[in-house]
Order: C-alpha cells, then sequence, then structure tokens
C-alpha cells in the first residue's frame, strides 16, 4: 500500500516562516499587488499526488490589442524552487488560461500573478495539501528516458473554429530532473534536466510562450487557449537546460 | 541477597525496552500466526498499522512477514511473538518496500536474547527502491505520525532473492519466490509448505481498494499466475485470511482492470485527469473500502503514464 511519492530531498524544518512576503518581495519589488477575484483557479484542496497536481488558472479580463494579460507567474511558496512557470500571452491567445500539472514538495500555498498590458499586477492564492513529491522515486531506465526526452503530442480538442477560442492541448516527453533527486550510484545528485521554454505559435504570431522551471511534473502537459485567423499551422518549439531544442507543428483547419 | 534480588527485578522491569501491549495475532494454521491491519487511509488516521504483518514458528526458528508500518508496531509483533514461543527469529521477511509494511524493521535488526541477529531478506530490487524512497517515506512518516514514528528507519534487506529462495526454520520450509514489477517492483511471496499457506504481500487486497505502483499490467500478469498456485489458505497484504483466493484474486482483477479500462477510456475522450479521477472504476466504488481516496491516487498515477500508450 502506499502510493509512491519519493521525495528526494532531506528533511527539512517542519515549521518554517511563511515564504511569500520575501517571494514577492524578489519577484515583484515595490508592486502592489491587487487581489484578483476574476483570476479563478482549479486546484486539488489534498492532492493524491505530489508529483503530479492537476493545477489550472483561468483569467477574467479583456484580450484587446492594447488591454490584455500580458503575463501570469505561477508560484508554489514551499518548493525548493517556488517560481514553477511564468506563461506570457497575447491578445491572440483569446484568454489567459492554462491547465498543467506541478510538483508539490509538501503542503503549500501557490500564488497565481498576473501582469496586465499596463503594468497592474493581480494576485490570488490557493492552498493544495500534498504529500511530499518533489520529484518522483526516478527508478526509471534512464537511456530510454532519454531517448524519449522532447517528444510532443499536440492536439486540438474540438474542429477549428475560426475567431473563437480554440483548445490546444500539448503533452512533451521529458523527466524534467529536479537536480534535487539522488543519484545512487555516485550518492550525489542527478543533475538537474529540464524544459525550460515552451513557445506555441499560430501562423508565425505566439500565442503562449511559458517559462517553465521543475515546478512543472514530468512529462509536462499544457492546454491553452488561441485564437485562428483561419487555417494555419500551430507550431510548438521547446528548449532544455542543455539548450537543445526540439519542435512540432500540426496543420490545423485546412 | 533477596533485597539485591528484588532490585535487579525492578531494574529489569524498569529498563525493559518499551513494554508495548503485543499485537492481537490470530493463529490460522498450525504455527501461522497475522496480525490483520486496520483499514485506514495514509492521509486520514494513519496509525502505522494497517498492513497484515505476522510469523510462521518451525522447530527451530521464527520467520516474521512484514513489520508494520512503525517501529512501534514491529516492537508490539515482537511482544506478540513472544507471548507466542521463545524461539529466536532467524529470519524477517519484506514482502516489499511500502512503508506500512517495513518501517518495523528497525524493531528487529537486533537479536533478543541468545543468537544472532535475525537476517533481513527481501527482493533483489529492495536495497535500492529504499535508498530511492528513504528521504520522503521518512519525512512523510513523521508528518503522519509525530512521536509515533520515533526509532522507525527502513532498514535493506541483508540477504535479497533473486526469483527463489528456501529457508529453513526447522522442519518446516518456506518458498520465497521474487515477481516481476507488479503491486511495486520489489513483491516476494512466502509459501509454508507445511500448511498450504500463501503470503501475498500486497499482490492481493481483500476488501481495501488495491493501491497502484508498479506496473498495472505486470500486476494483472501476476495475478493470473497467482491463481494457478496451489494454497489452501491466503494471508493478503490487506484484509481477512481467506481459503478462497481465487475468488479474492478475480475480485482484484476485476478492479485493476476496470480500473486500466476507464482511464484510458477517459483519455481517449479527452477528459481530463481531474474528471477522469471521478469517472474511472465508479463501477467498482461499491465492493471496496477507502474507494475514494485510494482510486484518485491511482488514476493521479496511472493517467500521466497511460497518455503515453
Amino acid at each position: 500500500m502506499l502510493a509512491a511519492s519519493a521525495c528526494p530531498i532531506a528533511a527539512t524544518a517542519q515549521a518554517v516562516a511563511d515564504p511569500w512576503p520575501a517571494l514577492q518581495t524578489s519577484l515583484f519589488p515595490g508592486k502592489k499587488l491587487e487581489p484578483a477575484p476574476f483570476i479563478h483557479v482549479t486546484a486539488p484542496t489534498r492532492a493524491a499526488s505530489g508529483d503530479q497536481v492537476p493545477f489550472a488558472f483561468a483569467i477574467d479580463h479583456p484580450m484587446t490589442a492594447n488591454n490584455y494579460i500580458k503575463s501570469v507567474t505561477l508560484l508554489v511558496d514551499a518548493n525548493p524552487v517556488p517560481l514553477a512557470a511564468v506563461f506570457h500571452f497575447a491578445p491572440e491567445s483569446g484568454k489567459a488560461e492554462i491547465s498543467t500539472r506541478i510538483r508539490f514538495d509538501t503542503d503549500s500555498p501557490v500564488h497565481v500573478v498576473a501582469e496586465s498590458s499596463d503594468g497592474k499586477l493581480y494576485v490570488t492564492a490557493v492552498t493544495v495539501k500534498a504529500s511530499g513529491g518533489c520529484g518522483g522515486s526516478v527508478s526509471g531506465d534512464d537511456p530510454a528516458v532519454m531517448a524519449a526526452a522532447g517528444k510532443m503530442k499536440m492536439a486540438l480538442g474540438a474542429p477549428l473554429r475560426v475567431g473563437a477560442i480554440n483548445k490546444a492541448r500539448l503533452l512533451i516527453r521529458h523527466p524534467m530532473y529536479t537536480g534535487l533527486q539522488r543519484n545512487l550510484t555516485t550518492n550525489g545528485f542527478r543533475p538537474a534536466y529540464f524544459i525550460q521554454k515552451v513557445a506555441v505559435s499560430y501562423n508565425g504570431k505566439p500565442v503562449m510562450v511559458a517559462d517553465t522551471s521543475i515546478g512543472i511534473s514530468e512529462n509536462p502537459t499544457l492546454e491553452f487557449g488561441f485564437v485562428p485567423d483561419g487555417p494555419g499551422a500551430l507550431t510548438a518549439v521547446l528548449e532544455d537546460n542543455t539548450g537543445a531544442t526540439y519542435r512540432q507543428s500540426i496543420d490545423v483547419g485546412g | 541477597m533477596r533485597r539485591l534480588c528484588a532490585l535487579t527485578l525492578l531494574l529489569a522491569v524498569a529498563c525493559a525496552p518499551l513494554a508495548a501491549a503485543p499485537l492481537h495475532v490470530d493463529k490460522v494454521a498450525p504455527g501461522v500466526y497475522v496480525h490483520i491491519g486496520q483499514h485506514k487511509d495514509v492521509d486520514d488516521g494513519y496509525n502505522g498499522d494497517i498492513a497484515n504483518i505476522g510469523f510462521i514458528v518451525g522447530d527451530d526458528a521464527v520467520a516474521v512477514i512484514d513489520t508494520g508500518g512503525s517501529y512501534a508496531t514491529g516492537m508490539a509483533l515482537k511482544e506478540a511473538l513472544r507471548t507466542v514461543t521463545q524461539l529466536p527469529i532467524r529470519y524477517v521477511i519484506n514482502t516489499h518496500g511500502h512503508p506500512d509494511h517495513v518501517f518495523g524493521n528497525a524493531a528487529f535488526v537486533r537479536a533478543d536474547g541468545a543468537g544472532q541477529a535475525p537476517q533481513l531478506i527481501g527482493h533483489a530490487r529492495l536495497p535500492r527502491a529504499l535508498a530511492l524512497r528513504r528521504d520522503g517515506y521518512l519525512r512523510n512518516l513523521k508528518k503522519q505520525l509525530g512521536d509515533g514514528a520515533e526509532k522507525s528507519d527502513l532498514i535493506a534487506p541483508t540477504l535479497t532473492v533473486q526469483d527463489r529462495l528456501t529457508l529453513d526454520l526447522g522442519h518446516r520450509t518456506l518458498e520465497l519466490t521474487a515477481w516481476p514489477d507488479a503491486h511495486t517492483d520489489t513483491d516476494v511471496t512466502v509459501f509454508d509448505s507445511a500448511t498450504g499457506t500463501l503470503w501475498t504481500g500486497d499482490l492481493l487486497f481483500i476488501d481495501r481498494t488495491p493501491a497502484v505502483d508498479g506496473n498495472v499490467n505486470g500486476w494483472l500478469a501476476a495475478t493470473r499466475q497467482l491463481k494457478q498456485l496451489p494454497a489452501a489458505m491466503v494471508v493478503p497484504g490487506h484484509g481477512p485470511v481467506t481459503r478462497d483466493k481465487n475468488l479474492a484474486l478475480d475480485r482484484q482483477a476485476a478492479y485493476l482492470s476496470t480500473l486500466v479500462r476507464d482511464v484510458r477510456e477517459g483519455i481517449r475522450r479527452g477528459d481530463d485527469m481531474t474528471a477522469t479521477m471521478t469517472t474511472a472504476a465508479a463501477s467498482e466504488r461499491g465492493r471496496w473500502q477507502l474507494f475514494d481516496a485510494v482510486n484518485r491516487r491511482n488514476v493521479n498515477l496511472l493517467y500521466p503514464r497511460l497518455e503515453w500508450e
């Protein structure tokens, strides 16, 4: 019994000070963060596994050429690397909306900070209980995992609708090694190996760019929206922290 | 002299290591004793005593099979054992590496009384599995049990099983079998030929929702193989001892295959993981204890894997 959530990090102090004030100061110095009920978050209150916690946000905010949400920062306060991802949007995104899976080292608040094109910052937070899953047990077969890294599957959820928000789903094969997982042969740590950038464009125009970190789960999944002006090509380009890039393109609505 | 004796006695009582109340054990066959764990969820009221653990007594020695989820549980099992026999504990077998079965190993690392310390026995992959999960398991246990986690530790086997291993307890042999990746990648079963009792470890769950960790298809394959084995009685990893092994194995296979089928179906339909958690294996819900918590965890583990099939 007991699901496998190996937490490769040495046990840390149980009660620590709330990390949020310091995170806020370092990431958004001198800025005012306005509580935003229009940032809608979907997350379990108690995650079934800290390795793969489904997490989604959707922001009810105009997405016009001169008034839109340009970025959303996702922070898991209690993780060893709290900054899980920064998502960049464009009016062509249709809505600042992402569904993905993230890692929790322990119970933690998650802060979702949105920045609008006029530089205003909005915030909302939820708390997720998660039993130590900061990276999985990494018992996978290394060469096979490495050979598959960067493979992608991308698809639309429904047939293309021109001028409306279409949902696309991108699955990425990648171990997302945290750098905090033990390597049993060397007794040290397995080096970090993760996707650090996901850039999706439609007919050459960016619709969603994500700066990602080890807080994103192994085999990352991203669901996002975009508004097509006609049939065309949806292209994803990945970059990992070794500088390797991977590209996939699908023709839609043609 | 009398005074000295009285003093020694007093000291002996005062210094007796952990006068733990002995665990309740049932004698399910001659020389076969089982403590039935409680169906508590690991996230809700967990007490380190949820797995079936026990021991088998031969003419010369005793083998312990699984040690429980904490040092305290392991000690209480040892107390129960000592109310039954004073023979030395020669072997401590771990049926797999999950914390509810192995944390009590710490209670058995030293010999109690005369003789040598027991040999700890597990699957050939168990040392690696315990090392990989050690930090996380220890941290979780402290979170779950607080002071109750005291002295609990993951102690790796001193003797491992690659394929098969026969142990002698004195006119009684135990046949150990190491399994391919199934419930976990460290599953070992124990067959007591004297009574025809098969200890499956968590290769078999009865009543409690089976928890997926290793390889579900491997587990289904192991379930089919277990059906072929002759056994008069089965001690599952969780749930009551049974004489109807194949009925229990069929029920477990029905759950696992329904779960896999429904998760695949959810992925094919484009349902996300959260939605699939509530729909997958829903038809099995009435048959199992702790279904909601365990089934969600199973989907959480399987969905990301099956996406890449």
